[in-house]
């Protein structure tokens, strides 16, 4: 044995009780993916968001936020998994949810209540934090796949002034449930406890009106960029080709889908 | 040891306790559809006038003095239950002789030491009865079937030793062993009339002849017919029940979760025993001022753990608490088959019932009924056409993967945001919303959408789908304008 081994094995030794395996790589696992549901963004996800972990997806309005979430829980709810939608603004579209073959009865919605008389954008605050409150019960619970956590009509002024000791207790919490934490925001607001930060913007604008036809609202087309992954030093592993870090991808209306 | 109480003539005892003034006079009781009613019971009086059970109500009617009354079966019913209880008094084992109304055979091994020997007791039960104003004879003898024999063909009380049951039913007549016409006539032509001479009679003999019913009718006459004894058992729902009345009122529920557990707790050990669980629980809290509150709590799965049948009690009463400091309380509880599943390795994760039942609990406090659930979506065109179910997800299974395209989900707006539209050639140019001037840059639409035309409930809308943009900022909504408010408003937005 070597002089730096015995040094090795005397320094783990002392600090066995504290630190095991002090000075030990720890081989990280590659960790369990859910597919999107979305072929060109699992394919620069590595296979899509990461289970036992937070999933940020931050943008402004109208970039896809809401298409992304619901096609990934329609793909976990069609795998005999539950989901939760913890919705702040009460603003889920449930024709939308069946539209995008999510299995509503596997599909848990928590609607958070607004008082009837003041604008939903006045009180932000009682509703987040029964949004966040409802969110730990449901992680302490455990036994769901994925939890999305739609704050995407929080203003960013509101959501980043949100703990940060809340994102580290889920951070834990989603970690020892397996679940997939899932935040849709205007702005990202989970910092380092998100594993994956995504963020979602406008592509090129698809006009309404094609080749002098009636103007039909048909899709758009969204873009996701990759900010963090924190898993991607065990993706490269699979992947010998460094992943891009963009992916563009289509979402049709119900009703250009029959045409 | 058995004892066995028989009211002979039941229906007409009924009869004379509820109308006293019949007692000295014959009458008869008729049964059936008008006019074929026929007489099913007649008083001593009236019998020895020459009335007997299966005239026509008109033969009744021929003999003078005689009063034709209907029978009620409800009075009938009130009596029995008298009886039951009296039983019930003298032994926790009873059985109903169904073959003879109102009669009753008691367990009574064991009683010595409450009612004294079995002379005593049958006394005893005997006079409990009389006091109730019934009369009954009452025998006592190790055979069931003895005791009912002896107790129909004996006026009073008979006590038989053990042994002896052949000998005490030999005098007896034949009609005491509740013969088919068809034997009795068969008895008759052979010129037996008391169960000691059917008792003499060869056994192999009489099979040879009457088949298995002679065998029956034989051991019967020797007091050794086998009975096994069913007793009548409380029916397990109705012991269901714990109650509490309170010293002084409460008006804190935490005081009462202790009350509750225990109660709780009782309620499943009765249930467990049975191997069962608990389906549902209702508690009924009486108030001071005379009112009552009631829940009840179901949960999806049944259960048979105390901690989180508490906490549902408790999540329940804390979202609907009584109005006022509670007096009394009471739990009902209703038993179901405990759930099992089957679990298996590579199924997909789901969050275990009882656990689930009580986050589902607690976000009901905490958001409202009507706001957790999962969405069942109504057969209607109408926005927001969905009612909220309870959150029940089926057993972990993989359904067929969609190869649909993504689709572009809509936020909705709740309640619909009311914004101002500048109209150009009656197609919206501009938009006015929450402080924010928008240019519409593309637009779709109108898209005329009604229902429910046929009543005051209907509606109507045009909508349109528009791409919004500000200097830095685009986004696609669909507005809609509704022709009876002459408003627009925002449906959604598109994301």
């Amino acid at each position: 044995m070597s002089a730096s081994a015995a040094i090795r094995l005397q320094v783990e030794t002392a600090l066995a009780k504290r630190v095991p395996a002090a000075l030990t790589l720890k081989i990280k696992q590659a960790p369990e993916l859910f597919s999107t549901g979305i072929a060109e963004v699992d394919a620069v996800l590595g296979g899509g968001i990461p289970r036992g972990s937070i999933t940020e997806i931050a943008g402004a309005a109208s970039t896809g936020k809401t298409s992304f979430a619901l096609s990934s829980i329609a793909a976990i709810t069609q795998s005999g998994a539950a989901c939760a939608w913890v919705d702040v603004s009460d603003a889920l579209s449930p024709e939308s949810a069946a539209a995008a073959q999510v299995v509503m009865k596997r599909l848990l919605w928590l609607r958070m209540s607004s008082d009837r008389k003041k604008s939903v954008a006045d009180k932000p605050w009682s509703r987040l934090e029964q949004a966040l409150k409802a969110t730990d019960l449901l992680l302490q619970a455990g036994g769901f796949a994925a939890i999305v956590l739609d704050m995407s009509d929080v203003r960013p002024q509101d959501a980043t002034r949100i703990p940060l000791q809340h994102w580290y207790r889920f951070r834990l919490a989603a970690e020892h449930a397996r679940t997939a934490l899932v935040l849709l925001t205007q702005t990202p607001c989970a910092k380092s406890c998100s594993a994956l930060a995504l963020r979602s913007e406008p592509s090129s604008v698809q006009p309404f009106s094609r080749n002098g036809e009636t103007a039909l609202f048909e899709g758009q087309r969204y873009r996701l960029v990759r900010e963090r992954d924190r898993n991607e030093s065990s993706a490269l592993a699979l992947h010998l080709k460094k992943p891009s870090t963009r992916a563009e991808w289509n979402a049709e209306t119900p009703w250009s889908r029959v045409r | 040891m058995y004892a066995v109480l028989h009211p002979p003539n039941f229906a007409a005892q009924v009869a004379a306790q509820q109308r006293p003034e019949l007692r000295k006079r014959a009458f008869a009781l008729v049964d059936g559809e008008p006019p074929a009613e026929v007489v099913v019971a007649a008083n001593k009086a009236a019998r020895s006038c020459g009335v007997e059970a299966g005239m026509s109500r008109l033969q009744g009617e021929t003999f003078p003095g005689v009063i034709i009354l209907r029978r009620v079966q409800e009075d009938e019913l009130t009596a029995q239950a008298i009886l039951h209880t009296i039983a019930c008094m003298f032994s926790p084992r009873i059985e109903y002789v169904e073959s003879y109304a109102g009669t009753y055979a008691l367990d009574v091994r064991g009683m010595n030491g409450l009612f004294g020997d079995e002379t005593q007791l049958a006394n005893k039960l005997r006079q409990r009865i009389m006091t109730n104003g019934f009369l009954a004879n009452v025998a006592v003898a190790e055979n069931f079937d003895a005791a009912v024999c002896l107790a129909r063909g004996r006026t009073g009380v008979s006590i038989v030793p053990p042994g002896q049951e052949a000998d005490a039913l030999r005098d007896l007549p034949l009609h005491v062993l509740n013969l088919s016409e068809e034997h009795a006539e068969t008895f008759k032509a052979w010129g037996i009339r008391t169960c000691g001479q059917l008792a003499a009679l060869a056994e192999t003999d009489l099979i040879s002849r009457l088949g298995q019913a002679g065998r029956r009718l034989h051991a019967l006459a020797r007091g050794i017919s086998p009975h096994l004894m069913f007793p009548i058992e409380p029916r397990f729902e109705e012991s269901l029940v714990e109650r509490m009345e309170l010293d002084f009122p409460v008006d804190l529920l935490e005081p009462l979760l202790f009350l509750l557990a225990r109660m709780a707790d009782a309620l499943l050990e009765r249930v467990k025993s049975k191997a069962l669980a608990i389906g549902s629980v209702r508690v009924v809290l009486h108030l001071d001022g005379g009112k009552q509150h009631e829940r009840t709590v179901r949960p999806a799965l049944p259960l048979d753990d105390k901690p989180t049948l508490l906490k549902l009690l408790q999540l329940d009463l804390e979202t609907h608490p009584p109005s006022a400091a509670i007096l009394s309380l009471e739990l009902y509880a209703q038993s179901a088959a405990p759930h099992r599943a089957q679990h298996g390795l590579f199924l997909p994760q789901a969050p275990e019932p009882g656990r689930l039942e009580v986050v589902l609990a607690r976000l009901r406090k905490l958001l409202g009924e009507e706001r957790v659930g999962s969405v069942e979506l109504k057969d209607d065109h109408r926005p927001n056409a969905f009612r909220m179910v309870p959150f029940a997800p089926p057993p972990p299974k993989r359904t067929e993967q969609s190869s649909l395209s993504v689709i572009t989900a809509l936020r909705v707006c709740r309640p619909p945001q009311a914004v101002g539209v500048m109209l150009v050639g009656n197609t919206p140019s501009r938009v006015f919303w929450d402080g924010e001037r928008y240019s519409v840059r593309e637009v779709a639409g109108p898209w005329r959408v009604s229902g429910q035309w046929w009543s005051e409930a209907n509606w109507c809308r045009e909508e349109w789908d528009v791409r919004l943009g500000t200097q830095n900022a685009e986004r696609v909504c669909r507005i809609a304008y509704d022709p009876r408010s002459r408003c627009w408003y925002v449906q959604g937005t598109y994301d």
